[in-house]
């Protein structure tokens, strides 16, 4: 009995082991249509094809996913709405009110709005979803920690919210916009929480039907519904039914797209560019996610990289530009600094130096003194080779290109980057202890604060507490430009704070900046209006409409 | 066989089953608790999100992990004892309703593909046992390709030609049997590829067997000879290997199923591995051991009836 029963758990892992994932993708490409205004045809079906990352709860405010915002959507509608431009306009809020220090937000809420279950929107309905987001047993990964200044809030009359912060909070509003803060029933809140998760309910243009975990998501059109954002149509969807299909297999993706089966993909795969811009029934667009760039981000704390010279030698050792072009088919470009174009209050000509200068490398670390070689040519210093260690994930190839690269690129210098594939869980211990010389990912945001939750002191990892400074960047001047930005009121100082920001990490060099990550469409000619919500880049169908053949 | 070697039997064999079933929850309890890796933090979502500690506390205290491990593991075989398989740490939903969600996609691939694989085997293996070394090799080389390819690769071949060439099936967890027909060749086809080579060899040793020459001396045809006589004989080495063949499905699903986006067990189970959710594994644990006890149950039942020599022996 017992060699059969080897033999199939056998079987069972090297099935796990085999089983590759894929990674993120994406183009440049042309807007979406903007031709002759079409009478457009309601009705009809929509399915998406997005990737495999499919949360595993969702209640917008307890995921954290890259996916959580196309999904959470459609049925739930925010306080704010952002525009492609990056500002915010009125949506379930009409108006809102700041007091002067900041620290008090008065919103006035728009009347008439509904629960699909039939609960009111009113300022009880907005207080109780900043209580569940708040309330550790939503164990809400990434809402919560959004609004953490959030302290209190009073109701002034049925519709009016006056909420008090901790402590002034510029990126409060932006944030709202995000489809993690997206706006919940408060009848499911306070009768049924338990249920939040597998089926939650909005007031938005479509109602969540279906969950089919591993498979899709399915909605249908909420008749009821008729208030949109601003720039978007009157009334309610056009289309009856929608699907968010999740297409784990990159190649799979683009090919369930040209087939037909799909009526529109997203995370285009690079690969596929190619393809995509070959085939006339397709068109595509592409805007790149706001917030930090993917990023190789150094281990500040500890030697090697405890000395910035070491930091910005490696930096300057990488072509940055070749890499990102090699990874990307030559479609993207190559990050300029610390936040990605489409974040608010982005500098575009950041002072300072990330420059590709193996010469300057080469000087930085005869400086730093690691000025030995040994048998194999790696630099040393005092009889040490200055090594680095770099774990990473092996499911994402990108990842993997990228690691490869630059350790080709460091040699060159006399740096030996020792890249190791840990599993998962182990990866996950050595970032919660800091072990590791350099460690890699992005974040997405709408805000600048983005600088804040990477780079502030006050958000490197603790026994305590969790944090994203993977960096263990500690640096009394940028802690008090990044807690003035967060703290002023004064939009024009705001931005120059984070210009100061932007150049202060240039010169700390806490990371190497490879690209933005771009969230590319393609669809069938037939389908229209598809755009972006901007809170959270992701796409967006209460506009969609199709005129199949 | 008197009632009381019967009643033995019975109860050795349930006793050995339920060891069984012990056996793979405490390997695997074991096995998820030594993993490294924090248990809450990928509870919340890892790398993707920025939990607040009063949220990675709750999730704790909630599921328990901040109590010793033998607390957790003498709880956990508690609520097994009652037929409660918990709750999902990721999903917050019961595991046996996560369960019974994904069971019928998987169980309805598992049921095509291995009745395609042995079927297909059988037929195969009987039509070229013994037969020119032209045909005999071609055939035998054919299966130790298919055996030896990684399914995964074999999986995109076939969407490849029959999906988004010839566009004869749907790629992405189509619905119907037109969904089911390319995730059932690649896991059926593997193992139709093994079991065939393992039939074949006994199809050729009962070949030589003296009634055979009786057969065909009685005036049988040689079709005759190979579907009334030899297949029976073939049947035992196809029936021992059941547990393989059991084990082998599960273990392919989780490549099936990811490839050609069909909901099921394989894709839960690969989710709940990388993410720690401990409850949704044991349970898949579990449920595979049961399977793999009732296969097993149901073979030993089945020896004599295909070999009427067993009937007597005992």
């Amino acid at each position: 009995m017992s060699a059969p029963r080897t033999r199939a758990v056998a079987t069972l892992a090297v099935a796990l082991l085999t089983l590759t994932a894929c990674g993120t993708g994406s183009t440049t490409g042309s807007t979406p249509d903007a031709g002759a205004f079409v009478e457009p045809v309601p009705g009809g079906t929509f399915r998406i094809g997005t990737n495999g990352q499919e949360p595993t709860c969702l209640d917008p405010h307890g995921n954290a996913s890259t996916l959580g915002p196309i999904l959470n959507v459609p049925f739930a509608d925010s306080l704010v709405w952002q525009r492609e431009d990056g500002t915010l306009t009125p949506w379930l809020a009409e108006s809102w009110d700041v007091s002067a220090d900041g620290l008090v937000y008065t919103f006035h809420l728009r009347e008439g709005v509904t629960f699909t279950d039939g609960a009111a929107w009113d300022a009880e309905a907005l207080k109780i979803n900043f209580e569940h987001m708040l309330d550790p047993a939503t164990k809400s990964p990434l809402s919560a920690s959004y609004i953490s200044p959030y302290s209190s809030s009073r109701v002034v009359d049925q519709y009016t919210l006056e909420v008090t912060l901790s402590s002034p909070y510029s990126a409060f509003l932006n944030v709202l916009a995000q489809g993690f803060l997206g706006m919940v029933s408060p009848k499911q809140i306070t009768e049924a929480p338990d249920t939040i998760c597998e089926a939650p309910i909005g007031s938005g243009p479509f109602v969540l039907t279906r969950w089919n975990k591993g498979q899709s998501v399915q909605y249908s059109k909420n008749p009821d519904y008729a208030w949109g954002p601003q720039g978007t149509h009157e009334g309610p969807a056009y289309l009856d039914e929608l699907e968010v299909v999740f297409v784990t297999e990159d190649a799979t993706r683009y090919s369930a797209l040209a087939s037909g089966e799909l009526d529109a993909i997203e995370f285009v795969p690079p690969q596929s560019y190619a393809a995509v811009a070959g085939n006339p029934q397709l068109e595509t667009f592409t805007d790149f996610r706001p917030g930090h760039p993917f990023s190789l981000w150094f281990n500040t704390a500890r030697a090697p990289f405890d000395d910035v010279r070491v930091r910005q030698a490696l930096v300057a050792a990488v072509d940055r530009q070749a890499v990102v072009e090699s990874i990307s088919f030559g479609e993207w470009d190559a990050a300029e600094g610390y936040l990605t174009p489409s974040t608010p209050d982005y500098v575009e000509d950041v002072e300072g130096d990330l420059g590709y200068d193996p010469d300057r490398a080469n000087d930085l670390l005869d400086e730093a003194g690691w000025t030995g070689r040994d048998a194999e040519g790696f630099r040393t210093k005092d009889g040490q080779r200055l090594v680095a260690d770099l774990p990473t994930t092996n499911a994402v190839p990108l990842r993997i290109q990228i690691a490869e690269q630059t350790q080709a690129a460091a040699r060159e210098v006399g740096m030996d980057i020792r890249i190791e594939y840990p599993a998962p869980q182990e990866l996950s211990d050595r970032d919660l202890a800091g072990d590791y010389d350099l460690s890699s990912g992005l974040w997405s945001t709408n805000t600048a604060d983005v600088l804040f939750i990477r780079y502030h002191s006050s958000n490197i990892t603790t026994p305590e507490r969790r944090g994203l400074n993977g960096a263990y960047l500690r640096d009394d001047e940028l802690d008090g430009v990044l807690q003035s930005a967060r703290e002023t009121n004064d939009a024009g100082l705001r931005n120059d704070l984070y210009s100061q920001a932007q150049e202060r990490l240039v010169e700390l060099a806490p990371g190497i900046p490879f690209y933005s990550d771009p969230r590319p469409v393609a669809y069938h000619r037939y389908v229209h209006g598809l755009t972006y919500a901007h809170g959270y880049l992701s796409p967006y169908f209460f506009d969609v409409w199709t005129a199949k053949a | 066989m008197s009632v009381r070697t019967a009643a033995r039997r019975v109860g050795t064999r349930t006793l050995g089953a339920l060891g069984v079933l012990w056996g793979a929850a405490t390997v695997t309890f074991a096995a998820l608790a030594l993993i490294p890796g924090d248990i809450a933090y990928a509870v919340v979502g890892g790398p993707d999100s920025n939990p607040s500690p009063e949220v990675l506390a709750e999730v704790r205290r909630e599921y328990g992990l901040d109590r010793p491990w033998w607390e957790q593991y003498g709880a956990y075989l508690l609520r097994l004892a009652t037929g409660d398989l918990g709750t999902s740490y990721r999903f917050h939903s019961p595991v046996t309703q996560l369960i019974g969600e994904q069971v019928g996609p998987t169980v309805a691939l598992a049921v095509s593909a291995a009745v395609v694989g042995v079927v297909g085997a059988v037929v195969v293996a009987l039509a070229t046992a013994g037969r020119r070394p032209g045909v005999r090799g071609a055939a035998s080389g054919t299966e130790l390709v298919l055996a030896s390819l990684p399914s995964f690769w074999l999986g995109i071949v076939l969407l490849t030609v029959f999906s988004f060439t010839l566009g004869w099936f749907p790629s992405i967890g189509g619905e119907g049997w037109r969904g089911l027909v390319l995730p059932t060749l690649t896991l059926a086809l593997p193992l139709g590829a093994v079991l065939a080579q393992v039939v074949r060899a006994s199809v050729e040793e009962v070949l030589e067997e003296p009634f055979v020459v009786t057969a065909r001396a009685r005036g049988l045809t040689d079709a005759g000879v190979r579907v009334r006589h030899v297949l029976r004989h073939a049947l035992v080495p196809l029936t021992t290997m059941s547990g393989f063949v059991a084990g082998g499905l599960f273990g392919g699903a989780v490549i099936t199923e990811t490839l050609f986006n069909r909901q099921g067990l394989g894709r839960l189970l690969l989710s709940a591995v990388s993410s720690k959710d401990m409850p949704v594994v044991l349970g898949l644990v579990l449920l595979s051991a049961a399977v793999y006890v009732v296969v097993n149950l149901v073979v030993d039942a089945t020896y004599p009836l295909i070999d009427p020599r067993l009937r007597s022996a005992t």
